[in-house]
């Protein structure tokens, strides 16, 4: 399953600039994706299970790489 | 006319590059004699074009539209759009408009139907073997870059099939160019999923030992296991393209090693032409 605005979140954030613009005021860059409700929610509560299925899995370690998360940390979430 | 000069393979994990100084000192080694002997071998061939088969990691296509297989047939591409590739010493890396065009008429003429651009981002999947390998001069670069990174990609039958048409088109070239093919990722990785980090030296090592036998039993092989492998194994795909463009015949393993610093079965190869 693909959410189309959860992956072009992601795939956007791969811009140095949107990252560092996402690290510094979060909801005013999520602010122009038409996310669902539960995506949104997903997102703020970093439910790193939930957000993989449903997107591609090279564009969540993006994000979660883009946002300063570990690969230790996201890897332990990730099977949470 | 053209002729094939020379194929081969490497692996590309970013890690590669990122995580370089955290990589034990023998695994690096390793790494960068294989990366080198690539280079020479490949530098031995005087190519004048060197057709990079990659995938694409989210650098120039999105879920609108993505390809199966794209050529890039542009003057010039640019070099890897990822921050941690800054020190990459190309970028802009030119192109060779002429074969490429070559290459994706004659595709279309055999029942292929690739995209072309005339643009691209060549990210860490095509210019971390090009820069570890030390190509100075660079030759120049095709792009053909294979979906092996976003479900539905194209079939391993098919990657290996367009290996044979690689090879017709280089053959079918009027001008006398000589041009190398190097496929580029894999062996095992799995990246963004619950196994990450996972390595599959068994999986590894039988791939290999397949690649010097029949294409028909490597393709079974890789058909049955890659579903449960790492979805970073999928780049097996380049290979095939490299096995296909050598008419299946003469795999050479240069190295092959599992480095868990860079989270990737790391394969080099070569294939005599």
């Amino acid at each position: 399953m693909r959410d189309y605005w959860l992956s072009k979140l992601f795939f956007d954030l791969q811009s140095p600039a949107l990252a560092a613009e996402f690290r510094a005021d979060r909801e005013k860059v999520l602010a122009r994706y038409p996310l669902e409700a539960d995506v949104r929610d997903a997102i703020g509560r970093t439910d790193v299970p939930f957000l993989a299925q449903r997107t591609n899995a090279y564009l969540l370690r993006y994000y979660f790489f883009a946002t300063g998360m570990k690969d230790d940390e996201f890897i332990r979430r990730l099977n949470g | 006319m053209a002729s094939l000069v020379g194929a081969f393979a490497a692996s590309h994990g970013p890690l590669i590059v990122r995580e370089w100084q955290r990589v034990p000192a023998e695994e690096k080694r390793r790494m960068s004699v294989a990366y080198q002997e690539l280079g020479r071998r490949l530098a031995a061939g005087k190519p004048d074009v060197l057709v990079v088969v990659s995938p694409d990691h989210w650098s120039n296509f999105f879920l609108d539209n993505y390809p199966a297989v794209c050529i890039g047939v542009g003057a010039s591409n640019d070099g890897p759009p990822e921050p941690w590739m800054k020190d990459f010493p190309h970028r802009t890396l030119a192109g060779h408009p002429a074969f490429a065009g070559h290459l994706a008429d004659e595709a279309l003429r055999q029942g292929f139907e690739p995209a072309v651009s005339h643009h691209l981002k060549l990210d860490h999947g095509s210019c971390i073997p090009l820069w570890k390998m030390g190509l100075e001069p660079m030759p120049k670069i095709v792009p053909m870059l294979v979906n092996s990174i976003e479900p539905p990609m194209p079939s391993l039958e098919r990657c290996y099939q367009w290996g044979g048409l690689l090879r017709k088109a280089i053959d079918s070239y009027r001008e006398p160019l000589r041009v190398a093919i190097l496929g580029t990722g894999g062996l095992s990785h799995s990246i963004g999923e619950k196994t990450m980090g996972a390595i599959y030296e068994d999986f590894d090592r039988e791939t290999i030992r397949l690649f010097g036998g029949s294409e028909r039993e490597l393709i079974k092989f890789l058909d049955a296991r890659l579903p449960t492998h790492g979805n970073g194994s999928e780049e097996v795909r380049n290979w095939l393209v490299a096995h296909g463009a050598a008419g299946g015949r003469g795999f050479e393993l240069v190295d092959y090693l599992p480095v868990p610093a860079v989270i990737v079965g790391c394969g080099f190869a070569s294939w005599k032409i």
